[in-house]
């Protein structure tokens, strides 16, 4: 273990006790209101939250949210080896980033205000790109793609044309997650064997779900995607589940049977679509990423899967908050809210 | 101001007055026919609406429900960001239609959003629900709004009927009496002064 990793890691295993438990967000997601669940918060290390009146206090409360998480891995970003700090800012803020650059494409698509698409964004600072207000504020889609020449998006001119086709926006989109997996993939490899372990089962997992859903999705959505591209390229990225399985779930007249061939945790987990609660599959694929993080913090208590559990356990509690924030926000009963609640049902 | 101030006893107004309460008798009948088709269309339509504001909570239910679970998993955020890159906005067309003389907005959906390319399978999910009841909730509406305009106009049917049958119409037979004994009497005048008169000649002819 490098002098870097074992500060990072100690670091890691400090700030653990900073995160909220799995009965603190159940009483959160029980708050009478959200008055009752922002004084609960200030209890916690998230403190008094100040949230501007006239807006929507829900999303005003995301962003403070994303900010928290965000200050949260960057302290660990800061301290960790460059290899993990690099792949880290890679599977995070790159992330993020995609997420920023997919809602300002979609912003000029539909010709939002700038005030508008800025308020949009996640709160953080530009990674690959110089600034999010600029490519906001120039004047059409086709310049902020050409303004994004020079960065590790600049592929996204090839989707252009596709794009001034059929005068959709998914190109662009798909053409971004392409450009994050292979990111992603090429910083995996800058980790040491043990340590990509962990990360591995992670994206790999992560990865396979996203396609299914894309390829569950299909089966409902017009031929024409199909027919403007060949399934590998709709899915770039595959790894236990390859692009035959995909065909089959896209061709396959009754999912089940095919589904359950594709075996454990994917069945399991893929098993609200039967009911038609597709937004419980995410539930579900946090709470086994929640879960396999912790199995991987205990197997080494003082090795990176520690920084990795960290950041995993960070993301998922601020999922839960913004969903909590939300519901509360718009009167959703606790029971419903609870449903779609990972660190509760992880305890 | 009396019933009868204005009234010319007249043969030719009588007859007037009897053409014109044959029309009016006429145009009650009519009437009535058009209430008793109106409460008929009512309660017809009373009865569908029932049914079909029951099936619509019930989809409308699971569409919230689909849409809530869109916003626990994506965040506020990103839902809102999506649901801006849909390509096509919902594009209505309210035209006027007529059933017995009653007017109703009849609304034609011009053109539906395209939810399929752009949105997480989440929402798309949730949006696929909305719009399925979209158009439900159009024709409730439609209905409705056809069902509160056919029973205003049963309402104002059944006013003009009472006020024919109740007021104006016992008013002109009331004045059609009053005419008719009015000519009667001066007839008989008439004659009583015609036999005076004859008898007054027959006697100075003797």
């Amino acid at each position: 273990m490098t002098p870097g990793l074992t500060y990072a890691v100690i670091r890691s295993h400090a700030l653990i006790g900073d995160l909220l438990t799995a009965e603190q967000i159940r009483a959160l997601a029980e708050s009478e209101s959200l008055t009752a669940f922002i004084e609960r918060l200030s209890e916690t290390p998230y403190g008094r939250i100040s949230v501007e009146a006239g807006g929507d206090v829900s999303i005003a409360m995301e962003k403070v949210f994303y900010r928290k998480f965000i200050e949260r891995m960057a302290k660990i970003v800061d301290a960790a080896p460059r290899n993990i700090a690099e792949f880290l800012q890679a599977y995070y803020y790159m992330r993020f980033e995609v997420l920023n650059l997919k809602r300002i494409l979609r912003g000029k698509f539909s010709g939002m205000l700038i005030p508008q698409i800025l308020d949009s964004l996640i709160p953080m600072e530009p990674y690959h790109v110089k600034s999010f207000e600029q490519l906001a504020e120039v004047e059409t889609l086709e310049a902020t793609v050409e303004r994004l020449g020079g960065t590790p998006y600049s592929a996204l001119t090839a989707s252009m044309e596709l794009y001034k086709k059929i005068e959709e926006l998914w190109p662009l989109e798909l053409a971004l997650n392409h450009i994050y997996a292979t990111t992603i993939l090429r910083s995996v490899e800058g980790l040491s064997y043990w340590d990509r372990t962990l990360v591995r089962w992670i994206v790999e997992f992560e990865t396979d779900i996203e396609n299914l859903l894309v390829a569950v999705k299909q089966r409902s959505a017009s031929e024409r995607i199909l027919e403007a591209h060949r399934l590998d390229e709709l899915f770039p990225v595959t790894y236990h589940v390859g692009i035959d399985k995909i065909r089959e779930v896209v061709e396959a007249r009754d999912l089940k049977p095919v589904i359950s061939e594709i075996g454990f945790p994917y069945s399991e987990i893929l098993a609200p679509l039967y009911e038609g609660d597709v937004a419980l599959i995410r539930t579900r694929l946090r709470q086994h990423i929640y879960r396999t993080a912790r199995q991987g913090r205990s197997v080494n208590d003082f090795g990176y899967n520690v920084i990795m559990a960290y950041l995993v356990f960070c993301e998922i509690e601020k999922d839960d908050l913004v969903g909590i924030a939300w519901g509360k926000a718009q009167g959703i009963p606790s029971e419903d809210i609870l449903k779609y609640l990972v660190v509760p049902h992880s305890a | 101001m009396s019933l009868m101030s204005g009234v010319r006893p007249t043969k030719g107004y009588l007859m007037d007055l009897k053409r014109r309460i044959g029309f009016i008798e006429r145009g009650t009948e009519f009437l009535k026919l058009k209430r008793d088709h109106l409460a008929k269309e009512l309660s017809a339509s009373l009865e569908v609406l029932r049914g079909r504001r029951r099936l619509l909570l019930q989809s409308l239910q699971e569409a919230y429900r689909a849409l809530t679970a869109a916003y626990l998993s994506l965040g506020p955020t990103e839902v809102r960001s999506q649901a801006t890159s849909v390509k096509r906005k919902l594009e209505l067309e309210v035209l006027p239609r007529s059933v017995m003389g009653v007017r109703y907005p009849y609304v034609k959906i011009v053109s539906k959003p395209q939810i399929e390319a752009e949105l997480d399978i989440t929402l798309s999910h949730a949006a696929e629900r909305v719009l399925g009841i979209l158009e439900e909730m159009i024709q409730l509406a439609e209905f409705e709004a056809r069902a509160e305009r056919i029973a205003d106009e049963l309402g104002k049917t059944n006013r003009k009927v009472n006020a024919l049958e109740n007021t104006i119409i016992p008013s002109y037979r009331r004045i059609i009496k009053f005419i008719e004994d009015k000519l009667d009497e001066e007839s008989l005048e008439e004659l009583v002064r015609v036999k005076l008169i004859g008898g007054a000649l027959a006697r100075r002819r003797e």
